[in-house]
């Protein structure tokens, strides 16, 4: 039996290849085989078993979640430029962190992710009351969005400029987003954080398929479009957010894996969810392995990574538009 | 033909109707029963309020005072879905998202019929068989949108409304965009469900001519106002047409077919 969609089967299959290929490369190359067979060395089970799975299931998960945030936010957006940062999360998460960084010298950096999803909500909670006229629009939130994100960028830009080289240098490293120091605890809060909004997500994904008709269409059949397009926010901003309080900033998934997996699986949430977060998963896993073998020994931060190939795809999508009349 | 008396039996109706968008009055104390069974067109010059009219009949605006009543209880105790079971808008212009094909487009409109968790059933197939049926759409049925004619799509949205199986359909501005053949293709289609079907169709319409050809009841707005409404041959008038539309036709009348048409 030939599957319906060869392209997702195909990356389903890529997942278990790509997380067996994280375990084993590197700086020290280590032979899974002999691994499973309980042979290797204790060196070996601690460089695979505490740092290098959960480095790779922390990139599969956090992927996976951004691509499930990026799909809402191009639904409810009603824009397929549309991820999350769109909300002021990862402004808010900057500034929020260069707040703790410069404000509070001394102050453990354990306090850095809690700051970032502090900064994450409370951006996403302004942009959306800010947007508020008796009900919300989504070109309101984008353009909200956009000046309030640019807003906490300059007050970041000024704390960075008052702060001293090596604060700035460690929430530069958090912000370019990395997962470098993923360990099983942080997995076990992302997975705790992130199961419930997911779940919610896959319910109603229906709504999410018809927001995307516009106000107008969708709730003269039905649809109670605000108190949707609230809910999903909220949910994109629990998704994101966690994932940024553990994971740091990482750019242009959420806005890539829906697009990619819209290819393969088509326009329909049902199938347009999952697909997205595979493909997410498989991006972030792809450049968290790459950027830290391409210069290995020096680690680039997945989130460097991902900006690298996003930046061209992004510009790519907007080649590919520039018929489509805005 | 025509029956004044089913304007008696509640349907929709309009009561000392105000609607304004934050501060600016649109539409001020207008009261409509809208036959039922019948094809009803609204008629006025743009900013008249007609199209505000229909989003404030499903919901889509809140009055700032007055009621619209469907089956004399008004639409405000409506659930959302409730309501939209009875009646349909199709605004004017829809846009769909990328990459829907004509089928997933006339799927959406089974939305107010089913729960959070209930399946796809042989009754929502039905639904969408008949309207794609109605609309002549079957053989496109899993056409991109995007590569369909104006007139396929239209036929297509409207195909969407139907599978949302309501007594009630409004249209804004149906035809607006398509070209004459397509025009009359979505008339005859609205006369078909009208006669066959028994749905009470309004529709915003700006040809004048269409509206006396092919409606059952006419209402006309001005400004924010009623100024006169009836059977076509009734409020075909010159002193009217020229009150509303702020120009002065020729009125002719038609033996043929007992219609009223205007030549400007």
């Amino acid at each position: 039996m030939t599957p319906r969609y060869p392209a997702i089967s195909l990356a389903a299959l890529l997942v278990p290849a790509l997380l067996l290929a994280s375990l084993m490369l590197g700086d020290q190359h280590v032979d899974i085989a002999a691994l499973l067979k309980g042979e290797a060395t204790a060196e070996a089970r601690i460089i695979v078993l505490d740092l290098r799975l959960p480095r790779a299931l922390m990139a599969l998960l956090a992927g996976m979640a951004l691509g499930i945030a990026g799909t809402i936010a191009q639904a409810v957006m009603r824009n397929p430029l549309a991820e999350p940062g769109i909300l002021g999360i990862n402004a808010g998460a900057a500034f929020a962190g260069s707040i703790v960084i410069v404000g509070f010298t001394g102050l453990s950096v354990t306090v850095l992710p809690w700051a970032g999803f502090a900064g994450a909500t409370m951006m996403a909670a302004a942009v959306f009351l800010l947007s508020w006229r008796k009900g919300t629009s989504s070109a309101r939130i984008v353009l909200i969005g956009i000046g309030l994100g640019a807003f906490a960028s300059a007050g970041t830009s000024v704390m960075i400029a008052f702060a001293n080289i090596s604060d700035v240098q460690r929430l530069m490293i958090w912000l370019a987003g990395s997962i470098y120091d993923a360990n099983w605890d942080k997995i076990r809060l992302l997975l705790a954080w992130l199961i419930v909004p997911i779940a919610l997500v896959c319910l109603f994904y229906r709504q999410i398929d018809l927001i995307r008709f516009g106000d107008d269409v969708a709730a003269s059949l039905g649809q109670r479009v605000n108190l949707v397009r609230a809910g999903m926010i909220l949910l994109c901003t629990a998704i994101s957010g966690a994932t940024v309080t553990v994971a740091g900033l990482i750019g242009f998934v959420g806005l890539i894996a829906p697009h990619l997996a819209r290819r393969m699986v088509g326009p329909g949430h049902a199938l347009l969810i999952p697909a997205s977060a595979l493909v997410g998963g498989l991006l972030l896993m792809a450049a968290d392995l790459v950027g830290r073998t391409i210069i290995a020994p020096v680690q680039l931060p997945a989130g460097i990574v991902t900006a690298l190939i996003g930046a061209p795809f992004l510009a790519y999508l907007l080649w590919g538009r520039r018929h489509v009349p805005a | 033909m025509f029956q004044h008396d089913n304007e008696a039996t509640s349907g929709l109706v309009l009561k000392n109707l105000t609607l304004a968008y934050d501060n600016a009055t649109i539409v001020e104390g207008l009261d409509l029963s809208i036959p039922q069974r019948t094809f009803t067109v609204l008629l006025g010059r743009n900013g008249s309020g007609k199209s505000t009219v229909l989003k404030a009949c499903v919901g889509l605006l809140r009055p700032k005072s007055g009621t619209v009543l469907l089956d004399d209880r008004p639409l405000s105790q409506f659930g959302a879905r409730e309501r939209a079971r009875r009646i349909a808008l199709l605004p004017q212009g829809p846009v769909a998202p990328e990459g829907l094909s004509v089928l997933d487009l006339v799927r959406q409109g089974r939305y107010p019929h089913r729960t959070l968790l209930a399946r796809w059933s042989p009754l929502d197939d039905e639904a969408c068989d008949e309207a794609l049926e109605l609309t002549r759409m079957a053989d496109l049925r899993e056409r991109p949108l995007e590569n369909l004619s104006g007139g396929q799509r239209q036929r297509a949205w409207i195909a969407m409304a139907l599978a949302q199986q309501t007594d009630i359909l409004l249209l804004d501005e149906p035809t607006t965009f398509l070209d004459l053949a397509h025009q009359a293709e979505v008339m005859d289609l609205i006369t078909t469900l009208v006669k066959h079907g028994k749905k009470t169709i309004v529709a915003v319409l700006h040809d004048i001519n269409q509206a006396a050809r092919h409606a059952n009841h006419i209402v006309m707005f001005k400004a924010g106002k009623l100024v006169s409404q009836g059977a076509p041959n009734d409020v075909m008038r010159r002193e009217t047409i020229r009150n509303v539309f702020d120009i002065d036709p020729e009125i002719i009348h038609d033996q043929k077919t007992n219609a009223k048409f205007i030549l400007v």
